[in-house]
């Protein structure tokens, strides 16, 4: 039989999650808050359709404030808890970020060859779900209002990874290492209906 | 564009895709979905207005035709070290594939293509061919991956499942049997180092392969006596060899 949860439902459960995942890591050290903000989202309004594949579904810009001291590197994931088998549904991996970056900005390349913008040379993105190394944005299904985790991770270490880690790989790899993180969690949802 | 050609090169993950299709082969290449098949090369017909094609399509339209061709161009580019989809005239072989053994996709190019043009128009803002490359690049990504279904004004089934056809058929066009009408001067065959069909290979021929010594034979199986024989024959019982 065919469960159908309520949409409340589903972001209910998909706040949670990471919610919970925080609790757990949150036991194992006291956690720095990092705020993380963007000039064009919000936590809890719709992101614009340009960072989705309904517009050019480019990498969206975020800014962070209030580094933990001691902040060597920082990474950023954007995962929704809301889908995924088994969830999350990763859409993008950033790390090797200097910690003097103090933020992303719009429309990170999509080239592999394409060099990083000069405050964050040197970052890397890794393997999203679709195992790309790039942004790729939300498309949940029609009618289903999603939530987007732009996760930013302060990190007390540079740790030198290389190219094509996952979600996985790098939290294991990061693992130790945080002492500061922060959220921004847009909502993104389709209305568009095929001709 | 001339000079951006000599610089084209397809870096996927510390390989180009022409270094991919050589060093292993094209099945490997129909394998490699983990790296996208995408390339993200410029392909030549990259400027705002398509050259017009000087091909004359059986099925498709000419506006069908000449955007199937910017498709391929960015799947199989040409550039400094080969050519690509559009000099092997992969999209002449699906034109008369679709009145043949690819008749049945033939209403799925149709509504596939329309649909992709009003993607790029509603989330680009422009027709495929008028966008820039990047955004050339970013809405055939989103094709692929199957991001495209659902969109507004997009898909009415899974974008995935066309680039998939659109994909495996230019690869058939590139790599297959010129008789076909594809594979154009022998142009996939070269890229791979396939060297021809051959009835008999000796261990010497073997060994000469594998040393890349081996002279290819640019030659169709049809254009040998035994097969042309038996087109004949099977032609004669009313059978097709695109059937």
């Amino acid at each position: 039989m065919r469960c159908k949860h309520p949409p409340h439902f589903t972001i209910l459960i998909a706040l949670l999650a990471p919610a919970l995942v925080s609790c757990y890591l949150g036991a194992q050290t006291a956690m720095h808050s990092v705020l993380v903000e963007s000039p064009t989202m919000a936590s809890g309004e719709t992101m614009s359709r340009e960072y989705t594949p309904d517009g050019r579904n480019l990498s969206p810009p975020l800014t962070w404030t209030n580094l933990p001291e001691g902040t060597r590197e920082i990474a950023v994931i954007c995962a929704d808890f809301g889908a995924g088998n088994p969830p999350p549904w990763v859409h993008w991996i950033i790390y090797g970020i200097p910690a003097t970056a103090r933020g992303l900005p719009e429309g990170l390349p999509i080239h592999p060859g394409q060099v990083m913008p000069d405050d964050i040379a040197g970052a890397i993105q890794g393997h999203n779900g679709w195992r790309r190394p790039y942004y790729r944005g939300p498309a949940p299904p029609l009618g289903t209002p999603h939530l987007y985790h732009f996760t930013v991770y302060a990190l007390d270490e540079e740790l030198g990874l290389g190219p094509r880690l996952t979600r996985e790989d790098l939290l294991d790899a990061m693992e130790g290492h945080i002492i500061g993180r922060g959220e921004l969690v847009p909502v993104y949802e389709r209305f568009g209906s095929p001709e | 564009m001339a000079g951006d050609r000599t610089k084209r090169k397809d870096r996927t993950v510390g390989m180009t895709r022409r270094e991919l299709l050589r060093s292993a082969g094209v099945s490997a290449a129909v394998g490699a979905s983990t790296l996208g098949a995408v390339s993200y090369a410029k392909p030549a017909q990259q400027s705002g207005n398509l050259a017009a094609s000087e091909e004359a399509y059986e099925q498709l339209t000419t506006e069908e035709g000449q955007l199937l061709e910017a498709i391929a161009d960015h799947l199989i580019p040409s550039d400094d070290s080969g050519p690509g989809a559009l000099d092997a005239k992969a999209v002449r072989y699906i034109d008369r594939a679709l009145a043949g053994a690819l008749s049945d996709s033939l209403e799925a190019y149709r509504a596939g293509l329309a649909a992709f043009q009003r993607y790029c128009r509603s989330s680009r803002g422009g027709d495929f061919m008028e966008l820039p490359h990047n955004d050339r690049i970013s809405a055939l990504i989103d094709v692929e991956t199957g991001a495209a279904t659902g969109a507004g004004a997009g898909f009415v089934g899974s974008s995935a499942a066309f680039f998939s056809m659109v994909r495996a058929h230019v690869l058939q066009g590139t790599f297959g049997d010129p008789y076909y009408g594809g594979n154009e001067n022998f142009v996939g065959w070269d890229l791979i180092g396939y060297p021809g069909v051959r009835t008999a290979v000796t261990e010497n021929d073997q060994q000469r392969l594998e040393a890349g010594e081996l002279r290819p034979y640019r030659r169709s199986a049809y254009g040998w006596e035994e097969f042309e024989k038996a087109t004949v024959r099977a032609a004669r019982k009313g059978l097709h060899h695109a059937d």
